[in-house]
Order: C-alpha cells, then structure tokens, then sequence
C-alpha cells in the first residue's frame, strides 16, 4: 500500500483490481477540506483513462513493475504483436491504448515494455526517434530557402512536415510526442 | 532570480487595491500574524511558535493563517468597514504551483452587505485595481450555484444528494473509489475537485455560489435550502476568493467551535500534531451583520500575468529551503 501523497507520474496503482499508471498527479487544497491528490489514470488493458481523486492520508494498493525487451512484429488494426526477445512468447497489446503507436513503432525494432505480471502496462517510445523519409518531393528551385516546409511521408507511413532541403531516402529525428520534426541526422 | 517587474506589478497591484477601498472609505487594518488562539479549521495545519521570557516563562503561539480572528474581533468592536492586506501562514501545503507555506491575502469585510453584495463589489475591486489586460478582466463573469455546477459537469443532484449514502451512489456512478468511512464533506471534495473544478470556463471569472452546507464554516446557512450564504471565486480553474454572509449567531458560532476544535484535537492527535487552542470568548463577540471576502493575492497576480505558477512573484520562494 502507498499513501495517496506519495504518489508520483509513473506509478502503477491497482484500483478496483485492474491496474493503471499515473499520467498526471497534481496536489489540490480546497478552500476548506483537506489535501487531495487528483490523478489522471491510464488503464493499459483497455486504454481508457480514468479520473481519481483521493484524500493525500489516504492509501491506495500499489503493485510493482517492470520493463522487458519486445521485439514489435506487426499489427492486425486491432492488436499489435510483439515477442520476448529472450523467451520468444508472443504476446498482443491492444492498439487502442496507444493512439498512433502504428505509425511510430517500426517493425522488427525491439522496444522497451512495462509489465505488470503479465500485463502489459505501458510501451516506451523514444522521446526522440530516427526515420527514414519514404516519400517527399524535391523542392523546387528556390523552395530551399529556412521556413520552407513541405509533406513527407516516412518509413512507418507518418506524415509530417519537414524543411524543403529534406530528400527522399533521407534520415531525421522526430519528436515522437508532438510528431514534429526536429533535425536532418547524417548517416 | 528575482523578477523586478513583477515586484513592481505586485507593488501596483496592492496600491490600486488600497486606493479602490480607501476611495470607498474602508479603513485600512493591521493584525498580528501571532496568536495565542485559533478559529478552529481542522483541515488547515498551522505553525506553532513559542515566546521566551526569562521572568514569566514561556508561551505557545501560532502564526495565523488568516487575519480573520483580529478582523472580527476588530468588526465586533465597531470598526465599520475594514480591509487588510496580511501575511498568511499555512503549514503542510504539498509543493504545487499554486501553493506557498506563506502567503498574502486580501481580506474585507462590508456591513451590512450580503455575500451576493460583496460578489459584485469584488468584479469591480478587481477591474478597478487590475494591473494587466487580460482576456478575463474583460470577459462577462459566470455566476452559478454549487447545485448548478454539478448538475451541468457529472449530472449530481446535490439536492437529492444530501445523505451520505446518496452521494456516495453518485461517487460509484462516476468511477471514483469508494471508502466506507468517508465524510459526506470529503466524498463531495473528491466529486466537484475530479469532474468540476478542472472544467470550470477559463479566461473569465467563474463564481461558484451557495455551497454545501455540509461543509462547516462561519457562513450563514440559508433558510429554505440546504446551502450555505457562501460563494468561491475561480480564474482558470484556480481558487482565487472565498466569501461568505458572516455568521452573527452566537449559539451557531458556539456550535461550529465546539464541533470543529472537536474534530481538530482528534485530527491533530492522529497526525501527532500540536493542538492550537480556539478562543471561548470569540463565540460571544457581538458580530455586526456583515460579508467578508478573502482574496489570494499571489493568485490573483498570478493570473493577471497570466503565469500558471506563483513562484516567480515570489522574492525567495520558501520552497527553495523546503524542497
């Protein structure tokens, strides 16, 4: 058990039976009342999130995680597979958890996967990931010049917007929270 | 790094709050920050200080976390219309933006004004004195009951909800867990701080009026509903104000000590903390027919500049010691 005050953004929780992590936790005082902590949850299994806000005196059950290594395999629309790159299981992981992790994740990659059991809590992107450009068109001449941005289309099919300079076959590094591009990365 | 511009806002803040008042023929007052008694309030810890006298020994005091005990011993005394500008000492408050273990309120007291009353002479106080443009100083501001506010952000009926069996179907309802032992208060807290508070309109101030009476304070209860004469005042989301119709009753003021130093000493016990004493002569006072608003100012700055932290109008943060 873990008093409520104690809890930090990542924790995982059991609530009613089924575990969640903590996205958000913020300390609120009203007026007149007592601390509470007010939480955003984010339920692995289904992807739903929840809303909590419990007395800071108050305990809630805890459980303890961990990280493995999954190599990512495909996805059907529905799940995603990947496999335990030491035991080679296979497991599934609902997509709906992880809004646009299909075009994020590349196949074959190994990840890092927080695990509850045998739960899946949690699929760890790189804040910062490195693409090869499938698609984008030359710029035309003159279109070069800073500020310039065109559509580009990359290996896991994201589209985003990149400088003019950027050519087909090309790597760069994406900020995989906000998908934006961030810089060119020389090979 | 000190800010210097935002001292100096905060400066011209204050000077056009006294200006509006002083214009208004309010007086100006001057508390203690010290007190050798508290009006109880289980839920806010204070500190606890002692004088040293090496003829008459030494004595418990405790730093006041808000000037309200003066104000109305001042008010019961004749005083008239009274505002201050104090230093305010709340102790335990977890580090958040929108917290400081010391802070400044702004706290006023009308004569014969109702709660209602002091809600529009605080809309015109706040444009009259403010010291930035903002979308919110400008925008109409939403006025609702507590009723109203649960009604429209999680479909409670706080009237159909007063028992604690009741609100607790409503705290199910909504997906919140559930403790067999909770206060009707906290339960309600736990109700309007997840699915009210976070939604409330931003860029305008949203005034939040009647509130349960339930919830102890010195607000006057209201005759034909169970609410009480007491409204917040909200900027983002962000409690800035609290005001009530001030109770004058002296048997309900006896009530409300009586119950409220109960439920402290057996809070305070538990949490191993020192239990401050409430004064038996306050009950008594003979209160004027009054309403009394109480502004955070730190807030109120902060959401002028439209910051969504408190710490950089702070001088020397007391956070940097204590975290």
């Amino acid at each position: 058990m873990i008093k409520a005050g104690q809890i930090d953004k990542g924790s995982a929780l059991l609530i009613k039976g089924q575990p969640f992590l903590v996205v958000e936790r913020e300390f609120v005082n009203p007026g007149k009342g007592s601390a509470f902590v007010r939480l955003k949850l984010k339920s692995p299994s289904t992807g739903q999130t929840l809303q909590e806000t419990i007395k800071s005196q108050d305990t809630v059950e805890d459980i303890t995680i961990e990280d493995r290594d999954f190599q990512y395999l495909y996805n059907d629309g529905t799940n995603f597979s990947f496999m335990n790159t030491e035991t080679y299981e296979q497991i599934e992981v609902p997509m709906k958890g992880y809004p646009d992790y299909e075009l994020l994740m590349k196949e074959g990659e190994t990840y890092r996967v927080t695990m509850w059991e045998d739960d899946v809590l949690d699929i760890q992107l790189p804040g910062k990931y490195v693409y090869v450009v499938a698609e984008t068109e030359d710029a035309a001449r003159g279109d070069t010049v800073q500020g310039v941005t065109k559509d580009a289309i990359l290996e896991t099919g994201l589209k985003i917007r990149v400088p003019g300079f950027i050519k087909q076959g090309e790597k760069v590094r994406v900020n995989t929270e906000t998908k934006e591009y961030l810089e060119r990365v020389n090979s | 790094m000190i800010d210097f511009e935002l001292q100096r806002k905060r400066s011209e803040l204050y000077r056009n709050i006294r200006a509006f008042f002083e214009s208004r023929g309010y007086l100006e007052v001057f508390t203690p920050c010290l007190s050798e008694y508290l009006i109880p309030e289980p839920t806010i810890k204070t500190f606890k200080t002692e004088f040293i006298s090496e003829f008459s020994g030494r004595k418990e005091l405790f730093l006041l976390p808000s000037p309200e005990y003066y104000m109305k011993r001042m008010i019961s005394e004749g005083s008239g219309n009274i505002y201050q500008i104090a230093r305010a000492y709340r102790n335990a408050e977890e580090k958040s933006n929108i917290h400081s273990v010391e802070f400044d309120i702004l706290e006023y007291y009308t004569m014969d004004y109702s709660d209602s009353d002091t809600l529009y002479l605080t809309i015109e106080m706040i444009k009259d004195s403010r010291v930035s443009d903002r979308k919110w100083l400008r925008a109409e501001p939403v006025i609702m009951t507590m009723r109203e506010a649960l009604l429209k952000y999680c479909k409670v009926d706080l009237n159909e909800a007063q028992d604690i069996s009741a609100l607790r179907k409503e705290a199910d309802r909504l997906g919140l867990s559930i403790y067999e032992n909770e206060s009707w208060e906290d339960t309600f807290n736990r109700i309007f701080l997840t699915f009210v508070e976070p939604n409330l309109p931003k860029e305008r101030m949203v005034f939040i009026t009647e509130y349960p009476r339930q919830i102890e304070c010195l607000a006057k209860n209201y005759s034909d509903r169970p609410y009480k004469m007491r409204w917040e005042m909200y900027i983002n989301s962000v409690e800035i104000a609290n005001t009530y119709k001030e109770e004058t009753d002296p048997e309900a003021m006896g009530k409300y000590f009586e119950k409220e130093q109960m439920s402290l000493e057996k809070e305070r016990r538990e949490s191993k903390d020192e239990i401050s004493k409430a004064d038996p002569e306050f009950p008594s006072l003979k209160m004027r027919e009054c309403s009394g608003g109480a502004i955070g100012l730190d807030r109120l700055l902060m959401a002028e500049m439209g910051l969504e932290s408190i710490s950089p109008l702070l001088s020397f943060p007391i956070s940097d010691i204590l975290n």
